[in-house]
C-alpha cells in the first residue's frame, strides 16, 4: 500500500526536482510483474539478501512463531526474497538532501502505521526551497 | 483514493475479523499481535539511522534490470527512500 500511496505525489515530487525510490526485499522477477501492476512511475530497486537495509541498520529476523505462520499466508521469504533465514527490514521512509545526509526518519516496527505522504512531500519542499517560496507568495 | 492510514486500517480490520477472504485464524491473529511489541522492545527502532546521519550509498537492479545508483539519484536532487516489504 505504501508504493501507491507514493505514487500518489509523485508528480509533485518530480515537479520539485526530487525523487522517490522503493527498496525491497524482492527478487527482481517479482519486481517487474508489481510495479507493472502498481502503474508505478518511480523505481522499485531489489534490496538483494537486504544489504542496503542492513547499513540503515532496518533488519530483523522474523520469529520462529511466524515463519511457518507466512508461509501459510504464500509468504514464503526463502523463496521470495531468497531469505532462508527469514530476515525482513522494518518499514521505513528517509529523505535524504543532495549531500546524502538524512533530513527527515519515519521508522516504525508496526507496519500498520506509516507516515502520510503529503508529510514526505512537505519535507521534500523544505529542502527544494520550495516551501519558502510557498510561504512567501501566501 | 482512501489516505495510506486509512487503508491500513482498513485491511488490517479485514484481516483480522477471520472472516472471508483472509479467513485469519485466530491463532495466527494472536501470533502477530505478539510480534509487533516484541520487535519494538528490541529496540530496532533506535538503532536504525537517524536525521542528521549519512545515507548509505546503494547501486541496485530497478524492475526493469538496469542498475540504479543512490549516488546518480542524489545530483538530480533530494530522495525519498522507502524500505518496502510487501503488501502493507
Amino acid at each position: 500500500m505504501e508504493p501507491e500511496a507514493l505514487q500518489g505525489i509523485n508528480s509533485e515530487v518530480r515537479a520539485l526536482g526530487a525523487q522517490i525510490v522503493v527498496l525491497t526485499p524482492k527478487l527482481e522477477r517479482y519486481t517487474r510483474a508489481l510495479h507493472k501492476k502498481l502503474n508505478l512511475t518511480f523505481d522499485m530497486l531489489t534490496d538483494l539478501h537486504l544489504k542496503t537495509a542492513e547499513q540503515f541498520r532496518l533488519v530483523f529476523t522474523l520469529p520462529d512463531y511466524l515463519r511457518d505462520l507466512y508461509k501459510s499466508f504464500g509468504n514464503a521469504l526463502d523463496r521470495l526474497h531468497d531469505e532462508p533465514e527469514y530476515r525482513l527490514p522494518i518499514p521505513a521512509r528517509y529523505v535524504v538532501d543532495k549531500q546524502g545526509i538524512i533530513r527527515a526518519a519515519d521508522v516504525n516496527a508496526d507496519y500498520t502505521i506509516r507516515l502520510k505522504p503529503s508529510e514526505t512531500l512537505r519535507q521534500l519542499r523544505m529542502l527544494t526551497g520550495s516551501l519558502a517560496a510557498l510561504n512567501l507568495r501566501a | 483514493m482512501a489516505s495510506l492510514q486509512s487503508r491500513l486500517e482498513e485491511f488490517k480490520r479485514a484481516f483480522e475479523s477471520g472472516a472471508p477472504p483472509y479467513n485469519a485464524e485466530h491463532e495466527a491473529i494472536k501470533k502477530m499481535h505478539r510480534a509487533t511489541p516484541e520487535l519494538k522492545s528490541s529496540g530496532i527502532e533506535q538503532q536504525a539511522l537517524k536525521i542528521g546521519d549519512c545515507a548509505p550509498r546503494f547501486t541496485l537492479f530497478n524492475q526493469d534490470h538496469v542498475q540504479v545508483s543512490s549516488s546518480d539519484l542524489l545530483r538530480q536532487g533530494p530522495l525519498a527512500i522507502s524500505f518496502f516489504r510487501g503488501h502493507w
